[in-house]
């Protein structure tokens, strides 16, 4: 390989390198980025002038993007959930409705988790959130602690896969198929690993029920008219504002785009009528998605311009070769990418690695032909999105450095130690490499229902 | 030293007021979403509103290109506004373990090498980009867009303005933090001196504690009610 060819290469080694330094990403990938076409025009391999294209590429690729706009717009849903406390009263509802289960209070997290997979999707919130809000309680109710730590690290980091999620989002903008159609594949997914935790969650509350306690019968309303009261005021709205979102797209109604206005719009007028709307909730709203968008957005332009660079230095090309050149075929190509994400997963949130990787890899991805596995070639690339999604959850919780692993011990009760965090994630994580085979031998599991509920 | 935190504070209150400002855009942009579906859908059974003033003049079009001005406004001020709410994502894995004053170090550099050379190379065609669209008074593709391309245009050089102002600011802070007298450390340390993972704990445990507290309040409501 010539000096040429390994220059691209080196670019990834130095963005590795200086992220380390715990600099803000967007920044790193700007200016690695940057740094490398500066010291190309240097060598004569990039003209200073080629950056004219760069605002294009921003404009044309982030800007005046229609699809882009539901991710604005989902996370103020989600912010608007959090900060109105939606997600507490749905705890709470769904504790009492479980309590006579063996480890309801498990499975009603579980149930949280998939339902408000909703909230805004960056793994570090949700799990930070889901662990203060659960996992006090259920030490005090007597749960094991792996069996409580375990359930609420896997339902936290659900939230990527099942939709509305802006993950999906990203990556079918980034892939260039339709946010719809990979709503609907990730949802027979994403409800089998939930379906998957709360069987195996009802398994060890029968085998072993001291693992799992139920709740004293005296907690919540006494009377069945008082818990319909509860239900209906705390469990059917915010159910139904996500069934509506959903059924919007799927129903073919609306775009991801209009469906999440939508559902920012409902999820204030739920704030106002529990009301939880004040001038200081709807600021405070707008501010904390604007960070949340702002520092979503900022990774998209650095990842613009790094990528924009790669290219120019004739990346691209460079890394088809290298693939090709190992002749591993598309499987060996699939699993390859799978690792390599696995292995980010452990040190990086979702944003960075979709934001970096995907870009660099769409087109071989796009190249993949498994034949008679997956008859229709465009379907390659929803199924190839989702096999990611799920590997990327995993990898999140796969100890000793999943991410969410690593959150979860930051701000869970001294008493709970790295260990039983670790015993208790090895259930679930065992649950998600079933489902990821499964996906994986099965493609029908996400092309099914797309194919028979949009055509 | 003290002037220099002075300057950093003033261009970091200018920053975070215009993304504050900026971050109100949420409303008029959910709200313009709503209005495209429900007219869309209004108009759908009333085939009559096509010949309405709204139809002819706003339509379909116009509110959709307005959705995503208002989203690429909205991103691209809140940028340098996220920077200075220290709300861009790092990995923590190495920085956790550093001393404050390598941190600061390594702010210190990255606001001058990669900021900076970033919004620089961004401004230089960035502003050239926003200038072309003015000039050649450059409209929607659509027959029913929107004119006048240069405003949604210029808002990508504002970005790396107001990014290269918050990191002066960050940077200015940071000076003082590592040459400045000890009394002016607190002033200056918030991004090297903070444990982000014990402040977003300390904010959300705050925020279940209000709700729990408002829940017992309705339950001893309930208990002393006949």
């Amino acid at each position: 390989m010539t000096f040429l060819e390994i220059l691209p290469l080196l670019m990834f080694g130095t963005l590795a390198l200086f992220i380390f330094t715990g600099y803000p990403v967007a920044f790193v990938l700007g200016g690695v980025g940057l740094g490398f076409a500066l010291f190309g025009d240097l060598i004569g391999e990039f003209r200073y002038m080629q950056f004219f294209s760069l605002p294009l590429r921003i404009y044309g690729g982030t800007m005046e993007n229609m699809v882009l706009v539901a991710i604005p717009m989902f996370i103020f849903m989600g912010t608007m959930l959090e900060k109105s406390r939606v997600a507490e009263d749905l705890l709470y509802t769904l504790q009492i409705l479980t309590r006579r289960l063996p480890g309801g209070l498990a499975l009603s997290v579980t149930i949280m988790g998939t339902i408000l997979a909703a909230t805004t999707g960056i793994i570090g919130a949700s799990v930070v959130l889901m662990t203060l809000m659960a996992l006090p309680v259920m030490i005090q109710r007597g749960y094991s602690i792996p069996l409580a730590t375990g359930t609420i690290a896997a339902s936290g980091t659900l939230g990527i896969l099942i939709p509305p999620s802006i993950m999906l989002v990203i990556m079918a903008d980034l892939l260039s198929i339709s946010v719809g159609d990979l709503f609907v594949g990730a949802v027979i997914p994403g409800f089998m690993l939930s379906g998957f935790y709360l069987l195996y969650i009802l398994g060890i509350g029968l085998v072993r029920p001291a693992a799992a306690p139920p709740l004293p019968a005296d907690v919540g309303p006494d009377s069945h008219g008082e818990l319909a009261i509860l239900v209906i005021r705390s469990f059917i709205p915010p159910v139904l504002l996500i069934v509506f979102v959903l059924g919007s797209i799927f129903g073919g109604f609306a775009t991801p785009t209009e469906a999440a206005g939508v559902g920012a719009v409902g999820a204030t007028l739920l704030a106002l009528a529990n009301g939880r709307l004040t001038y200081r909730t709807l600021r405070e709203v707008c501010v904390r998605s604007a960070v949340t968008g702002g520092m979503l957005f900022g990774i998209f332009i650095g990842a613009t311009c790094f990528s924009f660079v790669f290219k120019s230095l004739h990346g691209d090309r460079t890394i088809i070769d290298l693939v090709q050149s190992i002749g591993l075929g598309p499987w060996g190509v699939l699993i390859a990418l799978m690792a390599l994400v696995f292995v980010l997963g452990f040190f990086f949130d979702w944003i960075e690695i979709t934001l970096i990787v995907l870009p660099v890899f769409a087109p071989i991805v796009a190249l993949l032909d498994f034949g008679a596995h997956i008859p229709v070639r465009t379907d390659v690339l929803y199924w190839f999105a989702i096999l990611l999604a799920v590997n990327l959850q995993t990898s999140f919780l796969t100890p000793p450095f999943g991410f969410a692993l690593f959150y979860m011990k930051g701000v869970a009760p001294p008493e709970v130690r790295i260990q039983d965090i670790y015993r208790g994630i090895v259930p679930f994580v065992l649950l998600q490499l079933i489902g990821l085979g499964l996906v994986m031998a099965f493609p029908e599991l996400t092309l099914w229902l797309p194919r028979v509920l949009l055509n | 030293m003290l002037s220099l935190l002075k300057i950093s504070d003033a261009l970091s209150a200018f920053v975070v007021a215009i993304g504050r400002l900026a971050s109100w855009l949420f409303v008029p942009l959910a709200a313009i979403i709503m209005i495209d579906v429900v007219w869309r859908v209004w108009v759908g059974s009333n085939p009559a509103l096509t010949s309405s003033w709204f139809h002819r003049n706003i339509g379909s079009t116009k509110l959709q290109e307005m959705e995503w001005h208002l989203h690429a406004a909205l991103f691209l001020l809140a940028i340098g506004f996220t920077y200075l709410k220290d709300g861009h994502v790092r990995v923590e894995i190495v920085r956790e373990r550093m001393r404050p004053r390598l941190r600061a170090w390594i702010e210190l550099l990255g606001c001058l090498l990669f900021v900076l050379t970033y919004c620089y190379i961004l401004l230089d065609f960035g502003i050239d980009f926003a200038q072309r669209s003015y000039r050649t008074n450059e409209i929607s593709n659509a027959m029913t867009g929107l004119s006048e391309r240069w405003i949604i245009k210029s808002m990508l050089p504002l970005c790396f303005v107001l990014l290269a102002l918050s990191a002066i600011s960050v940077a200015l802070r940071h000076l003082v933090y590592l040459f400045g007298p000890p009394e002016l450390r607190r002033r200056s340390g918030q991004f090297v001196e903070v444990d982000h993972l014990a402040e977003m704990k300390q904010e959300t445990e705050e925020e279940i504690a209000a709700y729990q507290a408002a829940l017992r309040k309705n339950e001893t409501g309930r208990a002393k009610g006949p």
